[in-house]
């Protein structure tokens, strides 16, 4: 019979008359415990051996556990330290005894919480008598770690009490006997030859062609392995990626264009009236410094003046709302990417832009607010338009649902809405793809004439806006949406996150 | 978003109609007002959008109702008597608050009811319209307490508005115990210490006086004498502000209501020291031009002239057609069309939007991503392909995370990460008062928060970081930055330099590391990272007064440079 080496050996120590522990036959052959159980293992499948199995605990001391074995328990040397200095007479001042008894770090309070449990003394207002009867000597718990480490414990040793202290630590191991059976003593008697295993696939082994003529170690395939660290995109970048992907499908340019930027490009080019509340409200992230832009288009500027004052035409209101150009050119973090459109719709960005277009961004916007599980300081917003001739409400909600369609959400529902900035204003709801909850997707409409004719635009532009964490709450099913974004976020979680496709 | 709170036996009552509460929620949400709960008192709350503000109130809403069940048609404009009381405005006036206006509505029979709805709507036009009583504050007098003194031959009562010293006069304000001056009410009286501020730096305050002296101290409270109860069948109502057309559309929104409940509504004229004379409120329709074609190209259907016609009466709107377009009379309680525009919205509520067939537009453009994103996403495939975990962190930061940790001194300028951070007014937390001027601080912080998650912790990340540059359009210079950290127990310099190297490769570009010296980092194992000979960043073993500032316990490699840098 031809075997692995170390299969051989074992079968050859093995005895047929009693049981061998494992441990003995790994000493004799000098291979890893490890290594001689797997080969029993695989004799035993063989039917040459029997492996036999026993439980047994076994109790050792922890580090501490052996401190205190050595030095005595903190209570213990507080106690010696105390009836030293005489405190079965007068009461002494702990601070002394916690010197005398030499505890520092967290063995003072070990000290003083088990003092007091044990009922050694008194500690009152900072000082301590002990009670001259106690007996240290005698404490259960200390000659037990002396018993214990000698392995030998007591019926009666407070195992519960020292492992609560974390002085013990219990083991359960299990030891594993083999023993020949006839079949094994028949192989043996008819002889075994030791066929050769390998480790690890070589360079030599390849070149000498004697890979032919090995057997392969085995390996435990089913066990767990140390995990590969690994990078992966963040999870909401992902989600970035796939709404930009479906956008740029739809045939949608990326903007790019400053986070700091000038009230005028962030709210006046917007019809956003200067007294508005969303623009005096507080959660605007004004900058102290810098604090004021200087290049403005001025012939924008004026017609957008224009606009807030008096409207653009003989039936146009304008806002009764004052104006002042110093608000218009006072710095802010944007509170949203809207910004960018009216940049672009301007020509400021890119140069006059010419029907049709349709743009997009996915980029940070800013609002000063309180974190918490819903709310961030600063998010992604999902910002789109298309500028065409003709543009109808129809056309605005079939671009949407088509755009929503994509992410599982298939029946968009517009509510009639109000925005300064567009007219007719829609909010999307679509429902949940898994919990089927009604919820708030994004807000849209046609800009209005008064945004559009001082930017020089001369056709219709319909846009729409969506914070993008909105969307990969729903996919991810994050609840703390600090999870997801920010310097608290959870590595686990990031490392954990299902990838979404 | 403004939310009315809606007594429905009134509204029903108002509306004339038999509906059930969840028949009147169903119609209500068809017309924007969306149930919010129940007051304490067992009002419906509804919240709307702040456009229609004529419906802040249950009279605003049965109005909308009646034309949303084809009750009324068209515009309704109420019958207005001729003045006989006048406001006169002294010279006096403060200039912070010069405007005034006015109507009187008699013969009301007010119940608890409609008291508690006027006083409603009264709050809720503060805050909005009158953006918390600046912009436009409103009084509410029984008039019957009033005397008026005649100022003027051919008129019979007046009162006048003018500006007061602070100390200057005594009146016993709405739930005040004893009388005061204004200085007084505002420092002692709960409404007055909540509205002082608008009064902040006036050497002047606004008063209304009558024949008896002084009655009401706008915007703050109104005095004791002329305070309205059920029995009031008379009222005066005032409003001043720093706008007429506001203080005019809040007041014609009280009249309209006040008319709902039977009021008869009369003028009052206001005289201005320069002459100018106004009959107030100016109930007058407004007409505005929308042609047919751009009300079927908005809405998106075809619609017949007839249709419109009658979407607009049921929107209480009236029309008139004429060469393909419609003159659209106004009612001036629509405080919200400021452009003819408007009106196609009323068209299409009336149509009902949601009955619109979503069509995708044939408008064929062509797609793509901004030179940016894609710099940004080929080198954000390098770092995760080596191992980096992508990370994504606020841009808002401080001082101390920014700096201080890093063992920089503020400003730092000469070094990477250093320069002038923009920098937040009032910032809401303490935590994030700057824009963040370069990234690392940023994935420092993450692996202090992460000192119980498993090692080796590789992090990278792209995103912005930004300076104050006044050369820069808006004063302040954005960059995407990248940066990298590798904490292990045995990570170390060349951990960090490899990895450059690997990216310096997939780029095309050169890389050098000429040693250099920087706060947080070790001296002697720090170096400028170079591409192509320029410098983009720095790289180097993170020194261990700042690993120990983030409680980390074993070395911690790093590195930041320039997006732009890969791309030249």
């Amino acid at each position: 019979m031809q075997l692995p080496e170390t299969q051989a050996n074992v079968l050859e120590s093995a005895s047929a008359s009693a049981p061998t522990p494992i441990e003995t036959i790994a000493t004799d052959i000098d291979e890893p415990t490890a290594a001689v159980t797997r080969a029993a293992f695989e004799l035993e499948d063989h039917g040459l051996i029997t492996v036999t199995e026993s439980t047994s605990d076994s109790v050792s001391l922890t580090e501490e556990g052996e401190e205190y074995r050595r030095d005595g328990l903190p209570e213990c040397r507080l106690y010696r330290a105390a009836a030293t200095a005489g405190a079965d007479a007068d009461p002494v001042p702990m601070g002394d005894l916690i010197q005398a008894a030499d505890l520092g770090g967290p063995a003072v309070d070990i000290a003083l919480s088990n003092f007091a449990r044990k009922g050694y003394g008194q500690i009152e207002s900072g000082v301590i008598s002990i009670d001259p009867d106690a007996d240290p000597d005698a404490d259960a718990e200390a000659q037990a770690l002396v018993a214990l480490a000698a392995g030998e414990p007591q019926d009666d040793t407070p195992i519960g009490s020292l492992e609560r202290r974390g002085l013990i630590e219990r083991e359960s191991s299990t030891d594993r006997s083999v023993q020949l059976t006839d079949a094994g003593v028949t192989a043996m008697m008819e002889g075994i030859d030791v066929a050769d295993t390998v480790g690890a696939v070589t360079p030599e082994l390849l070149t000498s062609g004697e890979f032919e003529s090995v057997e392969f170690t085995p390996y435990n395939v089913a066990a767990d392995a140390e995990q590969t660290p690994s990078g992966r995109k963040h999870v909401l970048r992902r989600i970035s990626d796939r709404v930009k992907r479906v956008l740029v499908g739809m045939g949608f340019e990326e903007m790019d264009g400053p986070h700091v930027d000038a009230d005028f490009w962030i709210n006046d080019a917007l019809f956003m009236p200067q007294d508005h509340p969303a623009r005096t409200h507080w959660d605007r992230f004004a900058l102290a410094e810098p604090d004021r832009i200087d290049e403005l288009p001025e012939e924008l500027v004026t017609a957008v003046e224009r606009a807030h004052r008096n409207g653009i035409g003989a039936e146009s209101e304008g806002y009764h709302s004052p104006w002042d150009e110093e608000f218009a050119r006072a710095l802010a973090l944007r509170g949203h990417t809207t910004s960018l459109s009216m940049r672009y719709l301007s020509g400021h960005q890119v140069g006059e832009l010419e029907p049709p277009q349709k743009y997009f961004s996915v980029e940070k916007v800013y609002r000063n607010d309180t974190l918490d599980a819903t709310h961030l300081l600063e998010f992604f917003q999902i910002e789109g338009w298309v500028m065409a001739e003709n543009l109808s409400v129809r056309d605005l909600m079939g671009t949407f649902t088509a755009f929503y369609e994509r992410f599982g959400i298939t029946d968009v529902q517009f509510k009639p809405h109000y925005n300064p900035y567009t007219e007719p204003s829609f909010e999307l709801f679509g429902h949940h793809p898994t919990t089927g909850e009604l919820i708030e997707i994004g807000n849209s409409g046609l800009f209005r004439p008064e945004v559009l004719e001082p930017l020089g635009v001369e056709c219709d532009v319909m846009a729409w806006g969506l914070a993008l964490e909105r969307l990969a709450m729903l996919m991810t099913g994050a609840e703390d949406i600090r999870d997801l974004h920010g310097t608290l976020a959870d590595l686990d979680f990031l490392r954990t996150a299902e990838v979404t496709h | 978003m403004p939310v009315v709170d809606i007594d429905t036996d009134e509204l029903r009552r108002l509306a004339s109609t038999d509906d059930t509460d969840d028949e009147l929620k169903a119609q209500l949400f068809g017309l924007g007002l969306e149930f919010e709960g129940e007051t304490d008192d067992g009002e419906l709350q509804f919240e709307f959008a702040p456009d229609r503000l004529d419906r802040l109130s249950v009279e605003g809403v049965a109005r909308s109702l009646r034309y949303q069940q084809g009750t009324d048609r068209g515009v309704y404009l109420p019958s207005m008597n001729d003045p006989e009381w006048t406001i006169a405005v002294d010279e006096s006036v403060p200039d912070e608050r010069p405007y005034v206006t006015g109507a009187v509505v008699r013969g009301l029979d007010l119940t608890d009811a409609g008291l508690e709805s006027l006083i409603q709507l009264q709050e809720k036009l503060h805050a909005t319209m009158g953006r918390g009583r600046a912009k436009g504050a409103i009084g509410i007098h029984d008039l019957t307490l009033m005397k008026g003194e005649s100022i003027a031959t051919d008129r019979e009562k007046s009162i006048t508005y003018r500006g007061i010293d602070p100390e200057g006069d005594r009146f016993v304000p709405l739930d005040g115990e004893t009388d005061a001056t204004p200085a007084t009410v505002l420092e002692t009286h709960p409404t007055g210490e909540q509205y002082a501020d608008l009064l902040a730096g006036m050497d002047r305050y606004p008063a209304i006086y009558d024949d008896i002296g002084l009655f009401s101290f706008p915007p703050v409270i109104n005095g004791q004498r002329t305070e309205v109860t059920t029995d009031s069948r008379d009222l005066f109502v005032e409003l001043t502000g720093t706008d007429q057309w506001t203080i005019d559309k809040m007041c014609t929104i009280i009249c309209y209501a006040l008319d709902a409940r039977g009021g008869r509504v009369e003028r009052v004229t206001v005289e201005y020291p320069d002459g100018t004379e106004l009959d107030c409120p100016d109930c007058s329709v407004t007409e505005k031009t929308i042609s047919h074609d751009r009300i079927e190209s908005v809405i998106g259907v075809a619609l017949s002239t007839e249709e419109v016609i009658d979407y607009l009466e049921r929107a209480g709107l009236d029309a008139d057609h004429e060469a393909g377009a419609y003159e659209v009379s106004i009612p001036p309680y629509r405080v919200d069309v400021l452009h003819p525009i408007d009106l196609v919205d009323d068209v299409g509520r009336a149509y009902g939007f949601n009955d619109l067939e979503p069509r995708y537009p044939d408008v064929s453009t062509i797609g793509g991503t901004h030179d940016r994103t894609q710099l940004e996403d080929a080198l954000r495939e390098t770092l995760v392909g080596l191992g980096f975990e992508d990370m994504l962190n606020f841009h808002l930061s401080n001082v101390e995370n920014c700096f201080e940790r890093m063992g920089l001194e503020p400003p730092a300028e000469s070094v990477v990460g250093g320069g002038r951070p923009a920098t937040i007014v009032e910032p809401y937390s303490e935590e994030y008062t700057i824009v963040r001027t370069w990234a690392l601080p940023s994935l420092l912080t993450v692996l202090e928060n992460n000192t119980h998650r498993r090692y080796p912790q590789a992090l990278s990340e792209i995103g912005l970081a930004a300076t104050i540059d006044e050369s820069v359009e808006t004063k302040v210079a954005e960059r995407q930055t990248v940066a990298g950290v590798l904490g292990a127990t045995n990570a170390s310099y060349e951990d960090a330099r490899g990895r450059l190297q690997a990216i310096a490769t997939a780029f095309g570009v050169a890389l050098s590391t000429p040693a250099t010296e920087h706060p947080s980092f070790i001296d002697g194992r720090t170096a400028t990272i170079e591409f192509d000979g320029e410098p983009a960043g720095v790289v180097g073993e993170l020194h261990p007064r700042v690993l120990v500032e983030h409680d980390l316990e074993l070395p911690v490699v790093g590195f930041e440079f320039d997006l732009a840098a890969l791309s030249a």
